[in-house]
């Protein structure tokens, strides 16, 4: 990015794109610990890669994002003791307050949203002080709600009582007309709840860990729509021979001109297409539920909506396994591996060249 | 059904030096130009392209593997599909091969008889299946692409054992009428036989000569490209194709650099299949006319050009050498990405081709081809020997 003169939103190929540079990638497990004074890891594909408020906002001056993050310590969960959460807000407001200085004086964020972030566990009086250590000066547009988990594909299974004494207490503190937002994969039921509890931005982390999984997403998304399976495994066998779309009325392209049957074919014989098809319809899917869901705050009927997909759920039985860890717990770390040796091992089978 | 023969090959113009030829062949699904490369989409999708991403690329036909749809999904639910094109959604021609190169690729697992190929189960999933020339067609005509391989016997082309070449060639050739007999939608598809007979020019021109007397519509060239030298495959070629007869369409088999191509095209074929372009682009290579870029390599890591700037390709447009040499062969992306490339690459030469022979330029286009490739003038003696056949001088 020092040669290349574009933001990263070019370099990318999405220049119609608004776009928000995260400090960690929500769909992939951020590993806990190895931290250092000053810094914190980023895992990259060369390995650990230590960064602080200078590096970081050197590459977010090259990567001139429409919208980013100032730098945070977001290495908590709901099992973090003591000791981590103080750090961590420690670390948070030291970075935050870096980051500021040093944006100031930057040529390529100039005209970006910055956004801060409140860091602080499950632990109430360390986000009191986080938000104490951070909101003082009217810089930000916005807050994320970090710390709540450690990213990947675990954050599914997190409930909503568990999170919503810190997600009301965080927005009950800070200035309401800041955006407020929250990442990772989130189950749609808990999206709605904290849509309710006022969270304004998340992200499609769930699009992609379903589609890990050779799902595709068919929980209504309307209080008008027919109930269906909240998601369909495209895996299963009784889909070889169904030549229906994922979902009729769909008018994403996978719906409109491809079946579950060739889908199912393209997944058990672990071609690319297959994935490639899942994410078009699960993104499509996800994007027309927020739509929807905006729509329904516009004529207050988002309590309906809520209490649609949330009955749904839990009548559905293709949901995620609940023999799973539902919380982080040291099963955590195994099951994240379990998916990643999956996803290699589909790249792996797919370039496989056999054919004359 | 269409009642007109599913096969109408037109030849536009003819190179006035070399046997090249420009033609319109006209198939149930779509008109092709010809000299044409068909992309393989081996389980009936290509490398992760959608259909409409191909149709934007311009591309008329495509193959698919008789051998690996036949396991998966399996003729039942092809059948009740309608056939491959509704199943992957595909309105382009099709082409399947009937099995039978499987027989080398796989051949630890395979036995021959005359009655067919018994395959090993490839795990412990699947048994194991017999492939006769009766199935190979049963499920071809499931699949119903617009042109399909007879099931040939095929021996690997550096062989030298002269009886199992002889057994093989002939044996094709009954296996040739066994598939004629059972093909049962003679009005829509269209079964070439194969040219078999490896490097032995007696054994191939019998096998040719016989293989003309059957009422078929194109004819393929079997049993190279297999890891034989240059100097014997393009002398095999250019004997193919100075037997076979020239109003009806010449289909080199598993042909894919764009050397060969050209040269090929001299010589007088008119279609040709291989994974290489799609292959190479998974291992993060970008075919241009000059070779092919390893984006993997460091020298790109700042390198703010497109793959091609002559190229019109999507991913030319959008990406730069930098931005697809940090994602290579690490995301699958970037293998989506290259095989876009690769294929557009693919289909501009052949259309450079067919074009510069409607021209009449055809000659000046190889040689502007090889200089390009080579500007030193070090032309592989093949090559020259190939050209200078069909009054071609390098110079």
């Amino acid at each position: 990015m020092t040669v290349y003169k574009g933001t990263i939103a070019e370099f990318v190929g999405m220049k119609e794109c608004i776009s928000c540079l995260t400090v960690q990638d929500p769909a992939d497990y951020t590993l806990p610990g190895h931290h250092i004074q000053d810094c914190i890891p980023l895992w990259t594909r060369h390995g650990k890669v230590m960064i602080n408020a200078k590096s970081y906002m050197t590459l977010v001056d090259l990567f001139k994002p429409d919208m980013y993050y100032l730098l945070s310590d977001g290495d908590t969960n709901i099992a973090s003791p003591a000791k981590r959460i103080k750090k961590a807000v420690q670390n948070t407001i030291k970075y935050h307050n870096e980051c500021v200085d040093i944006h100031k004086n930057l040529n390529g964020v100039k005209n970006s949203f910055v956004m801060g972030a409140i860091a602080g566990g499950y632990d109430l009086n360390a986000r009191k002080q986080c938000i104490e250590g951070v909101c003082q000066k009217d810089f930000v547009g916005g807050y994320l709600i970090d710390g709540l988990h450690n990213n990947g594909p675990e954050v599914e299974l997190l409930q909503i009582g568990e999170i919503s004494p810190v997600v009301e207490f965080v927005v009950n503190h800070i200035e309401p007309t800041k955006l407020r937002s929250i990442h990772g994969c989130w189950n749609p039921v808990v999206v709605l709840k904290l849509v309710q509890l006022g969270i304004d931005l998340f992200d499609t982390s769930y699009c992609y860990i379903v589609t890990e999984r050779s799902c595709a997403l068919t929980f209504v998304t309307d209080i008008d729509d027919k109930e269906e399976m909240f998601e369909l495994n495209l895996r299963q066998p009784h889909f070889a021979e169904d030549f229906t779309p994922i979902l009729t009325g769909c008018t994403c392209l996978t719906c409109s001109k491809y079946s579950r049957a060739y889908i199912h074919h393209l997944v058990t014989v672990q071609e690319l297409l297959g994935p490639v098809l899942l994410t078009i319809h699960n993104v499509h899917h996800y994007m027309t539920f927020f739509n929807n869901i905006r729509k329904c705050i516009g004529n207050g009927t988002l309590n309906l909506l809520e209490e649609k997909v949330t009955k749904q759920f839990c009548t559905s039985e293709n949901v995620v396994d609940s023999e799973k860890d539902v919380l982080l717990t040291d099963g955590h770390t195994e099951s994240t591996e379990l998916i990643e040796n999956d996803t290699y091992r589909n790249n792996e089978n797919s370039s496989v060249p056999i054919s004359s | 059904m269409s009642l007109r023969t599913p096969l109408v090959f037109n030849i536009l113009a003819e190179c006035g030096t070399t046997k090249a030829r420009a033609s319109k062949m006209i198939l149930p699904h779509r008109e092709i130009d010809t000299p044409v490369f068909m992309p393989v989409g081996t389980q009936g999708t290509l490398k992760g392209l959608l259909t409409e991403q191909l149709d934007n690329l311009g591309l008329q036909i495509m193959l698919a593997n008789t051998y690996h749809l036949g396991i998966k999904p399996g003729v039942e639910v092809l059948k009740k599909a309608g056939g491959l094109h509704k199943f992957m959604n595909w309105n382009g021609a099709l082409l399947t091969d009937s099995g039978g190169f499987q027989m080398v690729s796989l051949l630890k697992l395979a036995e021959i008889t005359e009655q067919g190929v018994k395959f090993g189960s490839l795990n412990e999933n699947k048994s194991e299946i017999v492939l006769t020339p009766e199935h190979s067609i049963e499920i071809q005509n499931a699949i119903g692409a617009d042109i399909i391989m007879q099931l040939d016997d095929v021996v690997k082309t550096t062989s030298l054992d002269y009886i199992r070449i002889e057994e093989a060639m002939y044996r094709t050739t009954r296996w040739l009428d066994r598939c004629l007999q059972a093909h049962k939608r003679s009005n829509d598809q269209n079964i070439f036989p194969i040219v078999q007979g490896t490097l032995n020019r007696e054994l191939r021109t019998t096998s040719a000569k016989a293989h003309m007397d059957r009422d078929v519509r194109g004819f393929a060239i079997g049993g190279l490209s297999g890891g034989e030298s240059k100097d014997d495959f393009w002398k095999m070629v250019h004997l193919s194709t100075d037997i076979l007869p020239k109003d009806k369409p010449r289909y080199l088999m598993g042909v894919g650099f764009a050397v060969d191509l050209v040269v090929c095209s001299a010589l007088g074929v008119d279609m040709y299949d291989c994974v290489f372009p799609t292959r190479t682009a998974r291992f993060g290579c970008a075919l241009v006319m000059k070779g092919q870029l390893n984006l993997k390599q460091k020298v790109y890591k700042t390198d703010l050009n497109p793959i091609d700037k002559d190229c019109d390709c999507s991913t030319c447009k959008t990406y730069t050498r930098a931005y697809l040499h940090h994602i290579a062969t690490i995301h699958t992306i970037s293998c989506h990405l290259l095989t876009v490339h690769n294929v557009a690459f693919q289909l501009r030469l052949m259309k450079n081709i067919h074009e510069s022979i409607k021209e009449n330029k055809f000659v000046k286009f190889v040689e502007n081809f090889m200089a390009n490739l080579h500007p030193d003038k070090d032309y592989p003696s093949w090559v020259v020997d190939a050209l200078e056949t069909v009054g071609i001088e390098l110079k």
